[in-house]
Formats: structure tokens, C-alpha cells, sequence
């Protein structure tokens, strides 16, 4: 294992067992491997019940695994638990802190907890209320306050000892998109200025794809596939298509030549393109079609994203 | 490398955190007053006005006196330490508590301080009562014995409180139930009422394994009561130490096998 992966996860296994006579037994990881290096921005994607807050619950040492080795930071997740503690931290979409207290009393509190004086607790506040618009809910109790404002004071809670890992449990569910999009910036700048590692879980594709540097897709309790989302497009062939009507005579077998095309469809007048990347083959299919002398009359790209991955993975 | 002398201030800020928590809580709940008023000085004023109307004798009086007031001390302190995590499993919130670098002395220590401040509120203000209504006067055996015996009731509150705290980390949210019948059950053996003597032969085990038999037999010796068992007060204390330090293992039992379960999280959802 290498000391420059935030988190190397080795073999993880985890089976919850419930009923006190009858015993009811769920796999819900069966042995997965992972390592994210130091500083990056990882996303961990898959289906409902696929074990995904089951393996953040476990970096974060809300849960015990049965077999599998855990090293966040470098040391072991159980044996440096305490000091583990002190250098990450998590926040789940949905979260609930104290209801009766108001924002800056949940905040004041979970400083306290991570050990901040006085007056680092002020000016920590003061920061994450400018950082998160909280100014305005300072003394709002949590049981009045919007989903959103719950979720930015979960965020806040989150970044209260600057963590080196933060683990993000489905950060946007259930926000309206302005608010989950405001909550995606804050994340991107927080790891853009200040190299902390992000690991989150999500449902939202186009946020895993914006936010995230890699993807791991977990399914059944285990790590399908993890890449870069270009390179997992590529590797599952899902690629860009080139969709071009044209008037003239194109001899369809001139395609079967060229470089990254996985496949095509053509008749009288239009062709639908199976590329690898439409960036890289647009050109040579322009120029393939100028040299053929047809007429191009549309020319239309539909790019594949992540949902495509996700449920080429899901199913 | 970290000196002990740099660690003091972090732990005290992590012990204050729970104190600045359950204050917080308490000062937002209604309720709290009822804890510390109604109830104790409902309970005191029936029983007081009872051994009125029996026409007990002074110091059968002060036996139950004794014995109602430390009961009221002794609920209101153990809810306290008992609060400290139900306010988490009540707000479903849990799991961020049990991120925080914080261990179980911490959450002990600073929900007893508030207990303290709580039951010892209700301790003084029954104290009065008893003088003003009853012509009962706790002051007898002096301030050295009183503190003394007020500290125990207060580590036998936390040592219910914790017990509170283990079973809701084995059985979930369900046994909070148990912060306020726990109690009940040790008023029935430790000679709250009457004297642990006119028990059967099989429950003075049971009464002499409880540490505020001991405090009960210790501080009603002032008032002309044999104690059935020799040297009280240091039993009392041998015992209810051992049984916080045996609770604080069993509770980092208790806090593994709830990771083990994943009740911790079910506490959060």
C-alpha cells in the first residue's frame, strides 16, 4: 500500500446481520478494492441499495467491516481511529443535527467536539457562515430551516476541522437545482483551493461528471468499474454519435476504414456514426464525406455522458 | 509530539461541549422545568404531607425524607447523563457525534456537570422545603457528610444514566424507556421507604449490590438509624466506581457491536 492514496480499501467485506433469533444476512459489499490518491476528487456511483453509504460509513468508522483491510491517510482505520477522526470528516444529503438548537449553536457545538478554542471556534463560524450564506440563519433553530439551509449546515459541519478526506453522502439529494448547483460550486472550490480530498457519493450523473475527476461504479456490493468517465465510455464502447444527412452517393463501406468507429448505420441519405470520440473523428468524416462529393444538409452530435455508463453498469 | 499540558485544553473544550449541549437543550425545553420542579416537589410534598398525616415521629420522618429527596436528586442527574446521547438518537443525529474525536469520558464527564447543576437545583430546593414544611433539617450532619453524600447520589445517577446510554446502544431507540423506569426499579430495593430489613431474605442482595443503599444507610445514621452494613459510605463508593469504570468498558462494547450492527447509523436515519 502506498502512503500517497488518501483512501486504499483492500478486500472489504460487509454483511449486516438483523433478528435477534431468526437471522436475516445482507452482503452488502462482497470484497471491494479501491485506492484514491491524495487530492483528487472521486465519485462513487451505483443503483439504490448497491453499498454505496455502506463503504463511506465504513471509511469513516460509523461502521466495522467483517474482513478487508481500511488505510485512510496512510494508517489503518481502526487502529487510528482517534486520530482518523480529527483529520476527515462527513457529510450525508438528508442530514439531521439537534433540532431544538439554531444553526450557530449546532456549529458552536461540533467545533467544540473537534477541540477548537474560542477563538478559532469565531473565526472558523465566521468563515463557513460567509462561505455558505449562513449569516442570515445564524440563529434560526434546525427544524425551521429549509432542506437546502440543512444541507449548506451539514457542508459546514463538514469543513469545521478543514478535514484532509471529506466524505460526501449524496451532497445535493433532494435540493432544488439552483441550490444543488450553488452547493456543487462551493465543493469545487473547496477542493481547488484548498487539495483536499473529496470522495462522494451520488445519483446525479452530470454532477458526478462535472465534479469528479474519476468514477468507481459499485453494484451488488462490489466495484464494477473506475476510470476517468471518458475512458469508461471508451472501455464499454458507448462512444459519441455523428448523426448526417447528405444528399449524393456515399459508399458506406469507406467508413469501415477509418479509425474509431465502432459502428454505422446508413441509408439513401444519412448515415448515423458510432465514434469513440466525436472531437477526434468529426474531421476525417467531414473529410471523408467532401471527398465522396455529397452535400451535407445536417449534421447533429449526440455526446454519450455518465448516465449512459451508469446504466450500461446497472443493468 | 503532543505533552499532556497541550492536550488539557482540547480535552476540556471537548468536555464543555457536551456541558454547552445539554445546557443548551435544557434551556430550550420547557419540560426541564418540570423535571426540576414539578415532579421532584409533587413527589416531595406527597410523601411529606403523608408522613404528616400517618403521624410518624421526627425521625421516622427524616428516614423517609431522606429517602424521597435523593430519589428526586437522583432522577434528574441520571436523565441528564442519559440525555447526552438520547438528544442525538431523538434528533437523529448520531452518527456526527461518533465522527467527532471525542471519547466516552468526555460525553460522561460534561453531561454529569450538567446533571449536577440540575439535580443538585432540585437537592437544595427540597433541602428548603423539608426545613420550611417539615421541620426537617439536612444540615445535621454537616456540611463535610452532606457533601459527601450528595456526591454519591450524584455518581450513582451517572452510573444509572450510563446504563440508559448501553442499552440504547444495543437495543436502539426503543430503550429510552429506560432513562425513567430504571429509577423506579431502584426505589422498590435500596430502602427509599423503609428499611431494606423488612425486605425478603432474597432481595437484600439485590439492594446491597445497589451503591445508594449505602449513601441511604450512611446519611440516615446521623439521624439515629443502625446501619445493617459496616462502613457505608466507603462501600458506596468502592461500588459505584467500579460499576462506572465496568459501565464505561461495557459501553465501548456496546458502541463496537453498534458499528458492528450498523445501529449507529440506524440511530441517524
Amino acid at each position: 500500500m502506498h502512503l500517497n492514496f488518501a483512501v486504499e480499501v483492500k478486500g472489504l467485506r460487509k454483511t449486516f446481520v438483523s433478528g435477534w433469533f431468526r437471522k436475516r444476512r445482507v452482503e452488502a459489499l462482497k470484497g471491494v478494492d479501491l485506492a484514491v490518491p491524495a487530492g483528487a476528487f472521486w465519485g462513487v456511483l451505483g443503483p439504490n441499495g448497491a453499498g454505496k453509504t455502506t463503504f463511506l460509513s465504513i471509511l469513516s468508522n460509523l461502521l466495522t467491516p467483517e474482513e478487508g483491510q481500511v488505510r485512510i491517510l496512510g494508517r489503518d482505520v481502526q487502529t487510528y481511529s482517534m486520530e482518523l477522526r480529527r483529520r476527515i470528516n462527513l457529510s450525508s444529503g438528508h442530514a439531521n443535527f439537534l433540532w431544538s438548537l439554531t444553526v450557530r449553536e449546532n456549529l458552536e457545538y461540533y467545533a467544540m467536539l473537534y477541540g477548537l478554542s474560542k477563538t478559532d471556534r469565531q473565526k472558523k463560524l465566521e468563515e463557513l457562515f460567509h462561505l455558505f450564506d449562513l449569516s442570515p440563519f445564524a440563529r434560526v433553530r434546525f427544524e425551521e430551516l429549509s432542506t437546502g439551509t440543512k444541507q449548506k449546515l451539514s457542508l459546514a459541519k463538514a469543513l469545521l476541522n478543514e478535514p484532509e478526506l471529506l466524505l460526501l453522502d449524496e451532497p445535493t439529494v433532494g435540493l432544488d437545482p439552483d441550490v444543488a448547483r450553488r452547493i456543487r460550486e462551493l465543493i469545487q472550490t473547496l477542493h481547488r483551493e484548498k487539495g483536499t480530498t473529496i470522495l462522494m457519493t451520488t445519483h446525479n450523473m452530470k454532477e458526478a461528471e462535472t465534479l469528479c475527476q474519476e468514477v468507481a461504479f459499485i453494484k451488488n456490493g462490489m466495484i464494477k468499474a473506475h476510470g476517468r468517465p471518458q475512458d469508461l465510455k471508451r472501455e464499454l464502447r458507448l462512444g459519441d454519435t455523428i448523426l448526417v444527412t447528405f444528399r449524393g452517393n456515399l459508399p458506406a463501406s469507406s467508413l469501415e476504414s477509418q479509425e474509431g468507429i465502432y459502428g454505422y448505420q446508413c441509408s439513401d441519405s444519412s448515415c448515423r456514426i458510432l465514434v469513440d470520440d466525436h472531437r477526434e473523428r468529426l474531421p476525417q468524416i467531414l473529410d471523408l464525406l467532401t471527398g465522396a462529393k455529397v452535400t451535407i444538409h445536417d449534421l447533429r452530435i449526440q455526446e454519450s455522458d455518465l448516465e449512459d455508463v451508469f446504466i450500461a453498469f446497472a443493468q | 509530539m503532543k505533552t499532556y499540558s497541550s492536550l488539557l485544553p482540547s480535552e476540556l473544550i471537548k468536555t464543555r461541549a457536551f456541558i454547552y449541549k445539554n445546557w443548551t437543550m435544557a434551556k430550550r425545553n420547557v419540560f426541564t422545568l418540570f423535571e426540576i420542579l414539578f415532579w421532584p416537589v409533587v413527589g416531595f410534598f406527597s410523601v411529606g404531607l403523608l408522613t404528616e398525616f400517618a403521624g410518624m415521629q421526627p425521625q421516622m420522618k427524616a428516614f423517609v425524607l431522606v429517602g424521597v429527596v435523593s430519589m428526586g436528586t437522583i432522577q434528574v442527574c441520571q436523565l441528564d447523563v442519559a440525555y447526552v446521547l438520547l438528544y442525538d438518537v431523538w434528533s437523529k443525529a448520531v452518527k456526527h457525534g461518533f465522527i467527532a474525536p471525542v471519547g466516552i469520558r468526555h460525553l460522561l464527564l460534561g453531561s454529569l456537570v450538567v446533571g449536577m447543576a440540575r439535580g443538585g437545583a432540585v437537592f437544595f430546593i427540597l433541602m428548603g422545603a423539608s426545613y420550611a414544611f417539615f421541620n426537617f433539617d439536612f444540615r445535621v450532619p454537616g456540611i463535610g457528610p452532606l457533601a459527601l453524600f450528595l456526591f454519591g447520589l450524584f455518581l450513582c445517577a451517572a452510573s444509572v444514566g450510563v446504563l440508559v446510554c448501553i442499552l440504547v446502544l444495543i437495543f436502539g431507540n426503543r430503550a429510552d424507556v429506560a432513562a425513567w423506569s430504571l429509577v423506579s426499579l431502584m426505589l422498590l430495593v435500596c430502602g427509599i421507604y423503609y428499611p431494606i430489613s423488612i425486605l425478603p431474605e432474597w432481595v437484600v442482595p439485590i439492594a446491597a449490590a445497589i451503591p445508594l443503599t449505602y449513601y441511604l444507610e450512611y446519611f440516615r445514621q446521623f439521624y439515629g438509624f443502625t446501619p445493617i452494613f459496616s462502613n457505608p459510605l466507603a462501600k458506596g463508593y468502592i461500588l459505584v466506581l467500579a460499576y462506572l469504570l465496568g459501565e464505561i468498558f461495557l459501553m465501548k462494547v456496546a458502541l463496537r457491536r453498534a458499528k458492528k450492527t450498523g445501529l449507529l447509523l440506524k440511530l441517524s436515519e
